[in-house]
């Protein structure tokens, strides 16, 4: 569960000030499926980095299972970021040089598995996105689509409590953000707590709730009752 | 203990990071990198390898030629060995001696053209060494006949006859100095006019020797018997003994030897390297000084080049950088990454520059010496020094890799992420 208590985030430039984030009060219960929407600069993405621990708020307290991120040193806020966060990213952001399987297995190798048994995991990871006959590819050699599948495979191998994930399908055509989705909903219906952050409507209405922000603060919190 | 293992395994993954980054880089730029360790390190060994190996073939030619092993030469208050039949004695018994060859040395002026000479001209003449030796015992020690540029050397039972320095002539140094002659006019076959002491003497010239070693060059040799009669000494006394000790004995054992024998009572006893001049041990340390400022100068370039390399990967990967952080993959791992290929670029230029050092440089500049002014330059790589640099090289180089790799991964992950400064 994370649960966050007038959170605030303003960015300083020199003399300028912008306010991103203004006072955020939010509750995500375990295994939810949330999109956040909004418009371009409305703040969505720095609520996702602060929910992630990517980036610290200016004011305001997160708790993230029960540990308020305020306590945590930059090693720990990795440590569970490691641990218990998966991230997939809007340009897939996978490593140029590795396989897809070596970039699903760098998560795991890290957490201390040696190579054969991360191998072995990453391999289902890249099965459960339907990238079986892809792990010796490197990105380059994949598509958007299937990039954005290694991604995915990425951040859910080691089984993380909360999958964020930031504008997934942006860089993405219909049909591979459908794929996505699919996979997404596929996650969610097993339990996995998943907080994803878009613009588009029609993919928002795949998440059981959707929260609204504009100008930096929360405008709409609807749960679909999925 | 659990920051030990947690290290460990940082630098676990930073290992397969590298080896995968290495693998998949591009093959250009890492051949580009690696050949500019290889002429770092080539810099850091050759440069200071020739520097001292210039003064080395010098410090060879005259133990070749000259002094051999050990020396022992007349005491400064004394105008030659006494007992001299005593010390031969001693040295012919000594187990670690293969040869030696006694000599007589006595100045002399050597005079050419004096019968054509008008009264009101400038008598040709030139200062000498004159060396009394014994041909066969000399060859035995030292390779004087080889370095013979014209006519022959001298032999057993020659008589008048001499074999010049090339220094003494002037077709080989053609100097101009009031304070320094040389003989014109005069090659092998050529009549000259030596006086030693009291006594005149007009020999033949037989043969010319060219070296680098100026005891040579400015010597000229003839028989042992008849320098015997031009200086009046039957006593068997010599001014000095060139030694050649067999192979393995250091020539400290044999010097120390004649010492404890009492040699050194009646004569000077030398190695080779006691022998050399102040000059050249000032020029020895100089080179090695010079040597040490040029490894220095290619070292900071070893650590400029990779740390360029280095940075110029890491802010290019900046946002990788970044989204590594951001799964939890930890900082010192990817410094890690980082570290082994910088060490894998200093150690693959090291085994490559090893390659070219001993399979090629070293044995063709042994084969053909550099032809410096004063001396047949050699490379001088003793392989423990150079895997010392090469430890140097490595370490700098990690380093040089480490600190910008550092710079990087300190950046906010967010930041870099994003590409905000």
């Amino acid at each position: 569960m994370i649960t966050t208590t007038n959170l605030t985030r303003t960015f300083i430039n020199g003399t300028v000030t912008t306010p991103v984030l203004r006072g955020i009060d939010l509750t995500i219960d375990s295994g939810e499926f949330v999109s956040i929407m909004g418009r371009s600069g409305a703040g969505k993405s720095t609520l996702l980095y602060q929910l992630s621990l990517l980036d610290e708020p200016t004011s305001g307290e997160i708790v993230i299972e029960g540990v308020n991120a305020r306590t945590m040193s930059a090693d720990e806020k990795s440590a569970f970021r490691l641990n218990r966060f998966g991230f997939v990213f809007q340009d897939y952001a996978l490593l140029p040089e590795l396989t897809a399987l070596e970039n699903v297995a760098m998560p795991l190798l890290m957490q201390g598995l040696d190579k054969k048994a991360a191998y072995e995991k990453a391999e289902k990871a890249l099965a459960k996105v339907h990238l079986a006959h892809r792990v010796a590819g490197l990105p380059s050699q994949l598509s958007g689509g299937e990039q954005q599948r290694v991604s995915i495979a990425r951040a859910v191998a080691h089984e993380p409590g909360i999958l964020f994930a930031d504008e997934p399908t942006a860089n993405l055509d219909n049909e591979s953000s459908q794929a996505i989705l699919a996979i997404f909903t596929e996650f969610y219906q097993a339990g996995q707590t998943i907080i994803m952050v878009t613009h588009e409507e029609e993919f928002a209405s795949h998440a059981e709730r959707i929260i609204k922000i504009d100008d930096g603060q929360i405008v709409s919190d609807k749960k679909l009752g999925k | 203990m659990a920051r030990h293992s947690h290290t460990a395994l940082n630098a676990k993954v930073g290992l397969f990071l590298a080896l995968r980054q290495l693998r998949r880089s591009n093959p250009w730029t890492t051949s580009l990198i690696i050949f500019v360790m290889v002429l770092t390190f080539l810099n850091l060994v050759v440069v200071s390898g020739i520097l001292v190996g210039l003064i080395q073939g010098a410090v060879d030619a005259t133990r070749e030629k000259y002094t051999s092993d050990v020396i022992v030469s007349s005491l400064s208050d004394k105008e030659y060995i006494e007992t001299t039949g005593n010390v031969l004695s001693i040295i012919d018994a000594m187990p670690e001696v293969e040869s030696f060859t006694p000599r007589y040395r006595e100045s002399a002026r050597l005079e050419a053209n004096y019968k054509t000479r008008r009264d009101d001209e400038k008598p040709n003449t030139a200062g000498a060494q004159l060396v009394g030796i014994d041909a066969s015992s000399e060859h035995a020690v030292t390779s004087i006949r080889d370095n013979l540029v014209e006519g022959s050397f001298i032999e057993a039972g020659d008589y008048d006859q001499v074999v010049l320095g090339h220094y003494l002539l002037k077709q080989y140094l053609p100097i101009e100095s009031p304070a320094f002659t040389t003989l014109e006019d005069v090659g092998v076959g050529t009549k000259i006019r030596m006086r030693v002491g009291d006594v005149t003497k007009e020999v033949t010239v037989k043969g010319i020797v060219k070296t680098k070693v100026d005891e040579i060059s400015l010597s000229a040799f003839m028989s042992d018997s008849q320098m015997r009669g031009l200086i009046g000494r039957s006593d068997g006394n010599v001014d000095e003994i060139a030694i050649k000790v067999k192979d393995g004995i250091d020539p400290a054992v044999v010097r120390d030897h004649l010492l404890l024998y009492g040699v050194g009572n009646v004569a000077k006893v030398q190695t080779f390297e006691d022998a050399q001049p102040k000059f050249l041990k000032d020029m020895i340390a100089t080179f090695a000084l010079l040597g040490t400022v040029f490894s220095s100068l290619g070292l900071a370039v070893a650590a400029i080049t990779i740390f360029i390399v280095i940075f110029i990967n890491a802010i290019t990967r900046r946002k990788f950088i970044g989204i590594l952080k951001g799964i939890g993959i930890s900082g010192q791992a990817i410094e890690f990454s980082y570290v082994f290929q910088s060490i894998f670029y200093a150690v693959a230029g090291s085994a490559i520059g090893l390659v070219l050092l001993y399979g090629l440089l070293s044995p063709a500049i042994a084969a053909n010496p550099i032809d410096f002014p004063f001396s047949d330059g050699i490379l001088v790589a003793p392989l423990g020094e150079t895997f010392t640099r090469i430890g140097i090289l490595i370490s700098v180089t990690l380093l040089a890799g480490y600190i910008p790799a550092r710079i990087i991964v300190r950046k906010n992950t967010l930041s870099s992420i994003l590409g905000r400064n």
